[in-house]
């Protein structure tokens, strides 16, 4: 049902130790025109939209609290607190379908949230995601806006809601970039290809860039796995959130090898990834295992484990995961999560309620 | 690459105080804008161009249509399909504002089917069945999209899918998804149940079918074969 964030966690290794370590604090990218999500959103709901059999809009209502044993207080953000994801927040998920007289034309894509950021200067945080066009024309399609890179688990998983940190919020890879990108669907599978700014949540103009490909084998829905492999080039930007960690961005050249296998009521999705950024070299490997139980599925529990080397350290992280599904709109989530990077552990619980209107 | 790093000025981190009211005001506005709306989410094809070109070869384009109970009639029109059905919706997958995708097929201007798929219980979470109907509401296609089951591979299979083809809402009205029997025994009694291990996957397909066309029927064929049922 749901989906996940940027090159945000990047920082959780960088980012976090050369803050410790004085960093002086780098320039900001351009946030999302505060009142340009409003302005976008009413825009395109105006009467016509608000009547048109294309439109799906819902609501997203989310409480998170965490407890880090470590600092030994409660904290209002799941993981780090310059991360986009997951926060307080009231958002909404808009699809507008346009359509000629006998076919579909294209989708316009707009998803934000405005979170509450306990540690901001300012305690609201308007933070977009999708905002994209996608054109359907006859043999593919093509998206330009804030959308997905092509490149790994990240592109194809759905984590928008959920806590466990995907690959691209451990910093390999971005949630949502800025950019063009073009994608078929094949019987065999799919390939896609993009070239985004390489600045994550914000957009940031600066000889940045990153094009990445990914070519996938098996339709998880339908073939029950799906095996994608995945090739990225670019000078990017580390950032956590709206936050770069590095004042100028990196190059940075990385190949990845994804899996998806669903049997019966268990799952499992891993990921491997090799590279260099910035002359040093970078790895992942990533896996996330599911259970389901009970009726419908409503109980998920997961468990997470990752390595990473990037700037020649090696790291690690441990989650653990559980989602109660209360009803068709309203979930119950909690998470253990443990990295290398911080003492301690943090016990995350969310409320997530979703609901189409 | 431009080797242009130029610091941009550092800006304050979120909105004022008074874009910050603004923002709320905005967001509350969105959220009463909202409850008028209409929307729906549901069993998409994963890859409509692909299935739409097997499912309908003769078609030169497709429309996406949402549609949901909710919207089209909430609470009373979720009982007159539960009577329709022959149970009541239940579960996450089943209830008045679950969404319903509809694709509704072209071959120029002419509509020459429909094509939609429904959620279900099955053994192991949900699973989905997709139908290809003609303009008639009679079923050209039958697959799963989504399946997980200890019989995936025999309700896959061609030979199990083709035993649909031709069956309409009029054959399934006799079909009593509670009991899974059919009275009197026709059509539905012959669809045969290719792993007998796997009767509730089985029944669940018969019901996401007969869900289905009740749905077609409602929102797209004008309830064309509401005659046909006895309840």
């Amino acid at each position: 049902m749901f989906d996940g964030s940027g090159l945000d966690r990047v920082v959780r290794t960088i980012g976090e130790s050369r803050r410790r370590g004085g960093c002086p604090r780098p320039e900001r990218g351009t946030r999302p025109n505060k009142l340009a999500i409003a302005v976008l959103l009413f825009g395109v709901l105006g009467p016509g939209g608000l009547l048109a059999q294309g439109t799906l809009f819902f609501l997203e209502l989310q409480a998170v609290g965490a407890y880090s044993t470590a600092a030994k207080k409660i904290e209002l953000f799941s993981l780090m607190p310059d991360d986009v994801m997951q926060k307080p927040s009231l958002g909404f998920d808009l699809v507008q379908r346009f359509s000629g007289k006998t076919r579909d034309i294209g989708v316009l894509a707009v998803q934000a949230r405005l979170a509450y950021d306990q540690e901001g200067e300012h305690k609201l945080e308007p933070q977009l995601y999708n905002a994209y066009f996608r054109l359907k024309t006859k043999s593919v399609n093509i998206w330009a806006g804030h959308n997905r890179p092509a490149l790994g688990l990240s592109s194809v998983l759905d984590s928008h809601a959920l806590l466990l940190p995907a690959p691209a919020m451990l910093g390999f890879g971005f949630d949502r970039d800025w950019g063009i990108g073009i994608d078929r669907d094949a019987a065999w599978g799919g390939i896609a290809a993009s070239l985004t700014a390489g600045s994550g949540m914000p957009l940031r103009l600066h000889g940045n860039y990153l094009a990445a490909a990914r070519a996938f084998k098996g339709v998880l829905a339908q073939d029950n796995y799906s095996v994608g492999l995945s090739v990225a080039h670019g000078r990017v930007y580390t950032a956590m959130g709206y936050e770069p960690v590095m004042a100028e961005p990196v190059d940075r050249t990385a190949a990845s090898l994804d899996a998806t296998y669903l049997w019966r009521n268990l799952e499992n999705r891993v990921e491997v990834l090799f590279g260099r950024e910035d002359d040093a070299g970078l790895a992942l490997a990533f896996w996330r295992a599911g259970l389901a139980l009970l009726k419908e599925g409503r109980l998920k529990l997961e468990a997470q484990p990752a390595v990473w080397r990037r700037a020649g350290a090696w790291d690690y992280a441990l989650g653990s995961g559980l989602t109660y599904l209360f009803n068709a709109d309203l979930a119950g989530r909690f998470m253990v999560f443990h990295d290398s990077q911080r003492r301690g552990a943090r016990l995350v619980v969310q409320l997530y309620y979703y609901k189409g209107l | 690459m431009s080797q242009d790093h130029r610091p941009e000025p550092v800006r304050p981190r979120g909105p004022g105080p008074k874009k910050a009211l603004l923002l709320a005001a905005a967001g509350l506005a969105v959220f009463a804008a909202a409850v008028a709306l209409y929307a729906a989410v549901g069993c998409d094809l994963n890859d409509p161009d692909r299935d739409v070109k097997r499912l309908f070869p003769e078609s030169t384009g497709y429309k996406t249509l949402y549609v949901s109970i909710a919207k089209r009639g909430g609470e009373d029109l979720l009982r007159k399909i539960e009577a329709r059905l022959g149970d009541a919706f239940k579960g996450l997958f089943e209830t008045a504002d679950v969404p319903y995708t509809m694709y509704e097929i072209h071959k120029g201007a002419d509509v020459i089917g429909y094509i939609h798929g429904t959620n279900q219980k099955g053994t192991y979470g949900g699973l989905q069945v997709f139908l290809a109907l003609d303009p008639d509401g009679v079923i050209r296609g039958f697959y799963f999209q989504k399946l997980t089951s200890r019989a995936a591979k025999a309700f896959r299979a061609l030979a199990f899918g083709e035993q649909f083809r031709g069956l309409s809402l009029e054959d399934f009205y006799r079909y009593d998804v509670v009991t899974g029997q059919e009275d009197p025994p026709g059509p539905i009694s012959r669809i045969k149940n290719p792993d007998p291990g796997s009767e509730a996957d089985f029944r669940a397909a018969l019901r996401a079918t007969k869900k289905n066309l009740i749905l077609v029927d409602e929102f797209l064929l004008g309830n064309a074969h509401i005659k046909f049922f006895k309840g």
